[in-house]
């Protein structure tokens, strides 16, 4: 699926990334707030869905290769989030919806296509 | 020193690179400045309470007012003392008269000669009026050594930064980290994937060596007080070492444990804590080795193999 299709279904209020993101290809969602979960994740194109919101998520997500990170809970984002996130080719997706709601969207998405 | 071991090498002596290396630096700025003295009339019980209370085993003996050397009491002279009851004795009676001044302007190469040429174990350092200015250990070389050794390993260590060659894959570098500070925690993984992935390095291994060395990022600045992430690269492994300050792990069996964790209701509002970090490092590690002494720090080796056949099974995917 393509990012923006997850845009579209998570109602995204906020994107931090390249204006042509929404092409970028997701095959993998993986969902958590603990963070040596997310380092030994070892798919491919993956998309991260969390809650948390610190710069060391980023980081995480840099070091094995994220492709886009879904902030769920409509929690803010902050400036070191964004500008670590540029540095390492990473979208910030911001979303109202708690995490469990993102995650079956995100799920009726992929079922889809 | 025995007859025997006359023939022996002196490893100071012989030293010439160590005197290159202390060439430069004055005994003043290496002796300990605040010195405990005593005068010729204090007792004998008085200079051992002095030394039990602040942990020292010799005293100079000064001459009040013109602060001139005129002896030394050690341990030793108190033991003959308190062996003939004489401990109510003046020091002037007991302390050794012959005193080795080392003079605080001369390089430290000089002083290090007076430990090799004197059975002395402590040196009186006077200004240019001979006025007592300190006091010079064999403690105080050692921490001016290891001083300076880290200072001209931090100038190589910047050479070879300088060195952005791909084709270089020699590496010896070290990270210093604060405790608590998670702003900084993660730089040397990201510089460290950004080196590997330079040099072609296959991304399964370099996904393992920036999450091992991203969990010893993390651990250093959630859980010691403060210490070093070092790295040791070169074409067949990669060595990832964590040194800390304390305070220690009180039972390695437990931090082994997935799941188990020590850490503070703050560390895990970031998303750590959750007890995987040192059992993720061990399975992604292809050696791992952990020390631990409760007080005093902890130690932690990674090494991950570059070469397939000594790696990981099926974790060294090229894709």
């Amino acid at each position: 699926m393509k990012l923006k299709q997850i845009q579209e279904a998570l109602e995204i209020d906020s994107l931090y990334g390249p204006v042509d993101c929404g092409n970028l290809d997701i095959n993998s969602v993986f969902t958590s707030d603990l963070l040596s979960d997310v380092l030994m994740c070892e798919l491919e194109n993956l998309l991260l869905i969390t809650s948390l919101t610190t710069e060391q998520v980023i980081r995480s997500a840099g070091i094995i290769g994220i492709t886009a990170v879904v902030v769920t809970n409509n929690k803010a984002v902050t400036r070191g989030m964004i500008k670590l996130a540029e540095e390492q080719d990473i979208v910030i997706l911001q979303t109202r919806f708690p995490t469990y709601e993102t995650c079956l969207r995100v799920g009726r998405v992929m079922e889809a296509s | 020193m025995s007859s025997e071991s006359r023939g022996e090498v002196n490893p100071l002596e012989t030293s010439l690179r160590l005197q290159e290396l202390v060439y430069g630096l004055e005994i003043r700025k290496v002796m300990t400045s605040e010195v405990i003295t005593v005068s010729r009339q204090t007792s004998m019980r008085e200079a051992q309470a002095l030394m039990k209370q602040n942990a020292i085993t010799g005293l100079p003996v000064t001459v009040a007012g013109s602060q001139k050397v005129v002896g030394m009491v050690s341990m030793n002279d108190v033991m003959n003392a308190l062996e003939k009851g004489k401990m109510d004795d003046t020091v002037f009676l007991w302390m050794t008269r012959e005193v080795q001044v080392l003079h605080d302007e001369m390089p430290l190469s000089f002083a290090i000669a007076a430990f090799n040429k004197y059975p002395f174990r402590r040196f009186p350092v006077v200004d240019k009026d001979n006025r007592l200015n300190g006091m010079l250990t064999f403690r105080n070389i050692n921490l001016a050594l290891i001083r300076e050794l880290s200072q001209q390993l931090n100038k190589m260590e910047h050479l070879i930064e300088d060195s952005e060659e791909a084709d270089i894959f020699d590496l010896v570098k070290v990270y210093s980290l604060q405790q608590h500070d998670f702003e900084n925690g993660g730089k040397a993984s990201t510089e460290i994937k950004k080196f590997l992935k330079r040099r072609k390095v296959p991304s399964g291994v370099i996904r393992r060596v920036a999450v091992a060395c991203y969990e010893l990022e993390i651990n250093l600045v959630a859980h010691s007080l403060g210490g070093m992430l070092g790295f040791d690269i070169n074409p067949e492994r990669i060595r990832i070492s964590a040194n800390d300050l304390g305070p220690g792990i009180e039972s390695l069996e437990l931090a082994m444990t997935e799941g188990f964790s020590t850490a503070s209701e703050w560390v895990r509002s970031m998303g750590f804590g959750a007890g995987m970090g040192l059992p993720n490092v061990k399975k992604i590690s292809d050696e791992f080795e952990i020390h631990s002494e409760p007080g005093l720090g902890t130690m932690i080796l990674s090494i991950i193999y570059l070469k397939k056949e000594n790696g990981k099974e099926g974790d060294n995917d090229d894709s």
